[in-house]
């Protein structure tokens, strides 16, 4: 058993009272009952008349019932405090508590981008075919400087292989001035413009 | 841990009534013309039990806190991990709000080529 450290005074004050207010409580209810089952036997000489006497034991027992129900109350008191000063002080339960809180909300937190990112590459992907077939439709409207997303992995591809051809289903609004030097990283943005990469020009 | 801790308090919340309670009948018991002396001895050796196993928790809780109580408060939180969570949270409906906005713009796009 580990030897009692050295607490501030106000705690081991604290807990010495806990203490004396126990040890009082459970001496006051066992007291008092005692004298109440001694009260309740009946005796054939009393000093007063039994009318008296039976008024006496009467009030006797009136009051140790009192007090008894005053030391109950006062070990749920006890209880009520013992149970606060747990809650404040008991260092290891609250550890585990805090880190069984973060535990439970860090797995929540993962598992909700787990989700947001399972949802992203789904949309991601049927924004690819959405894009294709807008735009090698005839509705199609965009300019050198922003690629739709399609283009951009089909010009991805044909620069890392050179001799592939660089088929492109658009004709028109290409850039004139020849490839980029800088390879494109198509980058899925989809927050505002969704499917369009900018490319760096040299 | 601390659950278990506070669990046993509160049985002993309920040790306290019980011995309150056997008490009571106990005295009860011997109001009456004709006493029943099995209730009654049963009432009290609850009673005494009840009272032995309030003092020996409470008794026990008390040596635990003198063991562990440090005197300092304590100053860990949870406040980073449930603002992260917390933000997850907001993605996510920031999330089902956007889609939601695309489902009515198609809808309404399919609404319109359907009408003309």
């Amino acid at each position: 058993m580990a030897t009692q450290r050295a607490l501030p005074q106000s705690k081991e004050t604290l807990l010495q009272n806990y203490n004396k207010r126990l040890k009082d409580d459970i001496k006051s209810i066992l007291d008092n009952f005692t004298e109440i089952i001694k009260t309740a036997k009946i005796e054939d000489e009393t000093q007063v008349s039994r009318a008296t006497q039976a008024e006496q034991d009467h009030y006797e027992m009136h009051v140790r019932a009192a007090n008894i129900v005053r030391a109950g109350e006062s070990l749920m008191k006890l209880v009520s405090d013992l149970k606060q000063f747990l809650i404040l002080n008991d260092f290891p339960s609250v550890n585990d508590a805090i880190s069984l809180q973060n535990q439970q909300l860090r797995s929540l937190q993962e598992e909700c981008d787990k989700k947001l990112t399972s949802l992203r590459d789904e949309i991601a992907i049927d924004l690819y075919e959405l894009e294709e077939e807008y735009y090698s439709s005839s509705y199609n409207q965009w300019d050198s400087v922003d690629l739709p997303l399609c283009e951009a992995y089909r010009r991805r591809d044909s620069w890392a292989s050179p001799r592939s051809s660089c088929s492109s289903s658009q004709g028109d609004n290409e850039d004139t001035d020849g490839p980029p030097t800088q390879e494109v990283n198509p980058q899925i943005h989809l927050n505002g413009n969704a499917g369009t990469v900018p490319i760096e020009k040299s | 841990m601390a659950n278990e801790r506070l669990r046993a308090l509160e049985d002993v919340e309920k040790e306290i009534a019980m011995v309150l309670q056997c008490a009571g009948n106990i005295v009860l018991e011997l109001s009456k013309d004709k006493q029943n002396a099995n209730l009654l001895e049963r009432q009290l050796v609850q009673f005494q039990s009840s009272v032995n196993r309030v003092e020996n928790e409470l008794g026990g809780q008390i040596r635990y806190l003198t063991q562990v109580a440090t005197g300092q408060p304590h100053e860990g939180s949870t406040y980073s991990s449930r603002k992260d969570c917390q933000m997850a949270l907001n993605r996510a409906e920031y999330a089902k709000v956007k889609l939601g906005e695309l489902g009515r713009t198609c809808e309404v796009m399919l609404d319109q080529q359907q009408a003309s």
